[in-house]
């Protein structure tokens, strides 16, 4: 039984909490009190739970899974596909008594099975991980009696936060996933990638991989969206690791370049020019003039197109004044994306954000007074909303209630957005909804008719 | 996969696509309905997050859930310092009415004495008037979302019958008036609507409801002229829980809530009437005897017409019913509903799929269908492996996959909903919802989808 993660999980050079500690523990954001993000678990079947041939069962109660499942708007394609599947051991009274290592066995087996998948995650939660249980030797017992890889995930949630569970995540494929296979050679091309926390939300995957696959870069595994296990295992074949909008996946990358001396690079598909500056550093990563000079031909291309069809909304846009409030990462990528747009961004959240990422976001801030907010909290967010005379509120799901109770214009840009927004289709899609939203006479009408009434 | 190869049903050791949530997801809820209020959850950030997330999504409101973040020091020795800054802070910055706290499975199985830290934070709370505070235990690995909101409810009504005991609670309205009022506690399958519609009825016999919690109010989804609250935007208030005592009655509804009936009649003192539901023409013709010879007044008018419109529901949509059968996987309360219009209207009930229960709840309503069960979504799977036959399909939105598997139409209903707007529109309770529902049912007949 492993009560602690590791440390090296909290190993995170760029991150300001460590730098200023001078000690590695990483960021506890949440205090008691507050209204928090996810656990360990949460961060870690997020990550896992779409390769779609796998099967994910959560041991512990039912709360860890029963309480959530099937609401990720991950999409995938194909037949033999798991994710639909919520599957959790539901420990019971009994179990805790007489422990649940074999009730866990038995599950496994039963739902292999029944679904004859080719992979299965165990994710052990709060309530096991007290009671001692070792799940990392059932796993390697049922590895080796099923013939498939059954990968424990320690991912307790009193562990962390999700971004802790985003690295268990990916040390729990680095360890047992990941180099356990060969490609066949002939899916292999001259350019070979990996794309990195890429989750295939509404499809985006889609978009990334065509403006790819149109300079003949080909994606040999995504980690995770739309995924197979056999492509997870043969990964490390790949030319260029490429992460996508993930800090907490970076680990893997570095991981992966030291056991397998696979290069990594960071980059945004959000916006036309953050597309363009991450094909042109992919093609440079390959040394190739052939491909170089292709991706320009592109990239020009592409921009002409995609700034004609936005013309329209850019015109509207020009100028309104904008709140982020998103993670980490997306405080800049956005930033960026919104700056295609014409659009002023007035103040971005940085809660999640590391000082890497504060430095990206002055980079891309054109006026150079964006207001960095520590503090997310709603009532915060209104204030500030009201304070800057700000037009639209861009963030995630918990805060869409925040706005529009407050008859503040919204678009989602977290995991529950309702189309894809990367690359040179999304940034169309994402100017359009913005376009649409801000057009939108609902807000005044219901300003005007309702707040002097009801008052 | 042959079906007989399989462990008897319900021994499964695992569950697929689970039915049943957890106890202090109930609760949560629960505590939802009371107005002004927070709920803080006893547990690791994502306890909290999950019910949020899952609240936040069916019901399209903000859910005011707290955590109080235990990290690994706090979930091996001990948490009640998490718990203590927890509160204090909520008091701090947030000055709710009502806090409800939950445990959660983590700080049951580490051997904490949560009762006292609550005895404790009580004293300390005294200190801040006009907050209250209200706990209870939820174990994630005994019971069910029912059992976490029944257990809510009653912890919260011994302490107040405790309180009372004590001649600590005042009667405050002193001008009540002549007209009767009566304490009302409904299930959380009821809908937003189902609690308004309900509690315009007791209106119109001439009597004031205090609905606990009111689901009604406070998760309808209303603009506040307020606009964002941090706290529940609307409920029972808390001085009309606390103010039970001195009203006429009780009434129970729901069979989920059947144990409530008699630690209610003792810890009140009151006259306790228990309904299983207020669905179909019979249950809800008694449920109206029994509001005329409680007020001495005629059934009104308005309800009379309804009744008369749910006979004609019967008639216009028994067609699309005749010779087909329903499986639902729900909740022991819409179960119990829902049946009792579908057996009115004689519709097969093939199917029935409930979590687990109470075997005297079970009793009455296993025998109205041909397989009943306890058990996940999955069960559908087995049951219909080689048998197939159903023409419709109730459940939450977690059970689509098996509608689109059978070929079916899936009627949504239950717990969670989040790929449809405007359930808590909906209304299923009572002469109105009754026709409603064989409308809506009848219409996934006829469409096919």
């Amino acid at each position: 039984m492993r009560l602690k993660v590791k440390d090296e999980l909290f190993d995170e050079p760029s991150c300001e909490h460590n730098i200023k500690k001078k000690e590695k523990k990483g960021c506890k954001t949440a205090s008691p009190g507050s209204s928090s993000g996810g656990c360990a678990f949460d961060g870690a079947y997020i990550v896992l739970n779409p390769i779609k041939d796998a099967l994910h069962i959560v041991h512990g109660p039912i709360n860890c899974l029963g309480d959530s499942y099937n609401q990720r708007t991950s999409e995938s394609s194909g037949k033999d596909v798991y994710f639909k599947f919520g599957l959790a051991t539901a420990m019971n009274e009994n179990d805790l008594v007489f422990g649940s290592e074999n009730k866990l066995k038995d599950g496994v087996i039963f739902a292999v099975n029944k679904f004859k998948p080719k992979g299965v995650f165990i994710y052990n939660t709060c309530v096991p991980a007290l009671t001692g249980e070792d799940i990392e030797g059932v796993a390697k017992e049922l590895t080796s009696m099923l013939g498939i890889p059954v990968v424990p995930v320690i991912s307790q949630g009193f562990s962390g936060s999700k971004n802790l569970g985003n690295k268990i995540a990916g040390d729990a494929l680095f360890n047992h996933v990941i180099g356990k296979k060969e490609p066949d050679i002939d899916i292999l091309s001259d350019y070979n990638i990996n794309l990195i926390g890429e989750y295939n939300i509404k499809g985006e995957l889609l978009y990334i991989k065509k403006a790819l696959s149109d300079n003949g870069i080909n994606v040999l595994s995504t980690i995770t969206g739309n995924s197979r296990m056999e492509e997870i295992m043969y990964s490390h074949k790949a030319g260029l690791n490429v992460v996508i909008c993930s800090k907490a996946l970076v680990y893997l990358a570095r991981k992966m370049k030291e056991k397998y001396g696979l290069p990594f690079i960071e980059e945004s598909f959000f916006g036309l020019s953050a597309t363009n500056t991450s094909l042109m550093h992919i093609a440079e990563n390959f040394h190739d003039d052939k491909l170089i000079n292709r991706v320009k031909k592109y990239i020009t291309a592409r921009t002409k197109n995609t700034q004609n069809e936005l013309e329209v909304y850019r015109r509207f846009l020009s100028g309104k004044k904008v709140l982020l409030y998103t993670g980490g990462v997306k405080s800049w990528s956005l930033l960026s994306a919104l700056n295609d747009l014409g659009m002023h961004v007035v103040a971005t959240g940085v809660k999640k954000s590391t000082e890497e990422d504060k430095d990206r976001i002055k980079e891309f801030d054109k006026n150079g007074n964006v207001i960095m907010l520590d503090n997310g909290n709603p009532v915060n967010l209104i204030k500030t909303i009201k304070e800057e005379n700000i037009d639209i509120l861009l963030a995630g799901g918990r805060n869409q209630y925040t706005a529009l109770k407050s008859l503040i214009p919204f678009l989602d840009v977290n995991q529950e957005r309702l189309f894809p927004y990367t690359s040179y289709e999304g940034i169309v899609n994402l100017g359009k909804l913005i376009y649409f939203e801000l057009k939108s006479p609902l807000f005044d009408f219901l300003k005007s008719n309702f707040l002097k009434k009801a008052s | 996969m042959k079906p007989s190869n399989l462990k008897p049903l319900g021994l499964k050791p695992l569950e697929i696509n689970p039915l049943k949530a957890s106890p202090h997801l109930g609760a949560a809820l629960f505590y939802l309905g009371i107005k002004n209020a927070v709920v803080l959850m006893h547990g690791s950030q994502g306890c909290a997050s999950f019910d949020k997330v899952t609240l936040t999504k069916h019901f399209r409101e903000n859910i005011p859930i707290m955590t109080t973040a235990l990290d690994e020091s706090g979930a091996i020795l001990g948490g009640s310092e998490f718990l203590k800054s927890g509160v204090k802070n909520i008091i701090e910055k947030i000055k709710p009415e009502f806090i409800g706290i939950t445990s959660t499975g983590l700080t049951e199985v580490n051997g904490e004495d949560i009762g006292s830290s609550i005895k404790e934070l009580k004293q300390e709370v005294g200190q801040f008037p006009g907050v209250n505070l209200g706990y209870v235990s939820a174990p994630d690995y005994a019971g069910v979302m029912e059992d976490g909101y029944k257990n809510a409810m009653l912890s919260l009504i011994k302490d107040l019958a405790e309180k009372m005991r004590k001649n600590l609670i005042v009667l405050k309205d002193k001008n009540r008036g002549t007209n009767l009022k009566v304490n009302v506690f409904c299930p959380f399958s009821f809908t937003s609507m189902d609690f308004l519609e309900l509690r315009e009825v007791f209106e119109y016999f001439g009597i004031f409801p205090v609905m606990i919690p009111d689901l009604g109010t406070s998760l309808d989804g209303h603009l506040d002229k307020n606009g964002y609250l941090q706290t529940t935007s609307g409920g029972v208030e808390f001085n009309d829980i606390e103010s039970i005592f001195f009203n006429d009655c009780n009434i129970v509804i729901g069979c989920s809530l059947f144990g409530l009936v008699e630690p209610l009649k003792n810890l009140t003192g009151l006259k306790t009437y228990y309904f299983s539901n207020i669905s179909g023409l019979k249950n809800t013709d008694a449920f109206f005897d029994f509001l005329s010879k409680l007020t001495f007044a005629p059934v009104p008018e308005k309800y009379k017409r309804q009744r008369n419109q749910l006979m004609d529901a019967y008639l216009d949509s028994h067609f699309y019913f005749l010779g087909k059968n329903i499986a639902m996987a729900l909740g022991i309360d819409l179960l119990d509903e829902f049946s009792a219009v579908f057996n009115e209207i004689d519709c097969g009930l093939k199917i029935g799929i409930t979590t687990k229960t109470d075997q005297n709840i079970k009793k009455n309503i296993k025998n109205m269908f041909e397989i009943f069960d306890e058990g996940d979504i999955d069960l559908l799977d087995e049951l219909t492996f080689d048998t197939g036959g159903i023409d419709l399909l109730i459940s939450n939105s977690n059970a689509k996959y098996y509608a689109e598997k059978l070929g079916i139409p899936l009627f949504k209903a239950g717990f969670p909903i989040i790929d449809e707007l405007g359930h808590n529109f909906k209304h299923f309770i009572l002469y109105k919802g009754s026709a409603n529902l064989a409308y809506e049912a009848g219409n996934k007949l006829i469409n096919g989808v």
